[in-house]
């Protein structure tokens, strides 16, 4: 009875407290490093904690309210982590010059073409389904 | 400063203060003129190198007092389980188009960064480490390991894509005439990872949750497909 009761209302502060919640997603990063660890999977830990809720959520045993929060704010918050390893380019002086212009050439270069023809790939496949689907309703 | 100096946590202190500080500056910042210079992760990396330039802190000293917060990007990882389950409708409907996407995205990323690098004649260990810069921060480094590249310089190119990738793909959102969520969320995902997430998510619930999972499946195939993919490259190597 007393058990249930405190399962209750740690379930309702849960689902009120953003802070409770980051350290819930801190936990599942943590077991996800230990499985990753004890099996040995090629994978990064955060990827099998990333599983591990999305498998929790999918068969009901952890509710959307129960992780949404901190969810949200670790995506929000995400660039602040990127911030320190920008500073890498401390190290690599020889980045000023002609070799960073080519660098940033070669990444300029690369991502429009993969950006433009991934989404024309996508796009024109959506498009033939949707117009299919037309034709076929039509047809009907 | 000399007191600073000595002190490990002290120093470990004031530049994650400082870090969180210029971030949220520059996120003020960006919320009130927005554009490609005011976004913190252009705003905060250069205050923080003129702060660390002018107090002559080198990079492994900044660094030992701020990984945690690098680290941070394990759990956000985790994080994404959310709003792909939230997206999980549209994700099942259409995951064929969702995995072409990923494997089209994933080799012209690879062909066009060793082709351009080939080019322009950066030497072996940069188009390596070069390779897989369209992968997000913890795959990526993982990857170049196993290719032969330098994971430190891998990280670089990977944020140093991320924020360029946002600009490009914001200018190419606005010229090109797609039609569906779904070629939004995987341009974004493609081709600017965590960055392009992020971004996806201000536009809009469902571009976000695509690129988000598009930028784990990314990082999941390029991850399996890496010792194989060394094997190849050291095999080209040596004909």
């Amino acid at each position: 009875m007393t058990i249930q009761h405190s399962k209750i209302i740690l379930r309702r502060f849960c689902r009120s407290s953003r802070m409770l919640q980051i350290v819930l997603i801190l936990g599942f990063w943590l077991a996800g490093e230990g499985i990753v660890q004890v099996i040995g999977l090629p994978i990064p830990g955060a990827v099998a904690g990333l599983f591990i809720v999305l498998a929790l959520l999918i068969s009901k045993r952890l509710s959307l309210r129960t992780v949404r929060l901190g969810a949200r704010w670790f995506l929000a918050e995400m660039l602040l982590f990127f911030v320190p390893a920008v500073l890498a380019i401390l190290n690599h002086p020889e980045f000023l010059g002609l070799l960073g212009l080519k660098i940033l050439t070669v990444i300029v270069g690369s991502t429009l073409t993969v950006m433009v023809i991934t989404s024309a790939v996508i796009d024109l496949w959506f498009r033939w389904a949707v117009s299919r689907r037309e034709y076929d309703n039509a047809q009907k | 400063m000399t007191m600073l100096k000595n002190d490990p946590l002290l120093q470990a202190l004031f530049w994650s203060v400082m870090t969180i500080a210029f971030y949220a500056f520059g996120k003020e910042l960006h919320h009130r003129r927005p554009c490609f210079w005011t976004s913190p992760l252009v705003v905060a990396p250069l205050l923080l190198i003129l702060a660390a330039l002018s107090l002559h802190v080198t990079y492994g000293q900044y660094i030992s007092g701020t990984h945690w917060l690098v680290g941070m990007l394990a759990p956000a990882t985790v994080a994404f389980a959310i709003p792909i389950y939230e997206e999980r409708v549209l994700i099942s409907y259409h995951w064929p188009l969702l995995i072409m996407g990923v494997l089209v995205g994933s080799v012209i990323s690879m062909l066009s960064s060793w082709g351009l690098a080939d080019l322009l004649g950066l030497s072996r260990s940069l188009r390596l480490s070069l390779l897989p810069r369209s992968v997000t921060t913890p795959f990526a480094m993982i990857i170049s390991g196993d290719i032969g590249g330098v994971p430190q310089l891998t990280a670089v190119f990977v944020l140093i894509t991320g924020v360029l990738g946002v600009t490009i793909g914001e200018v190419l959102l606005s010229v090109l005439p797609l039609q569906s969520a779904l070629a939004r969320g995987v341009l974004l995902g493609m081709g600017a990872h965590a960055v392009g997430t992020a971004k996806g998510h201000q536009i809009d619930k469902e571009v976000g949750a695509i690129a988000g999972l598009v930028m784990v499946l990314v990082g999941l195939l390029n991850v399996l497909a890496a010792p194989l993919l060394g094997h190849l490259l050291a095999a080209i190597q040596k004909q």
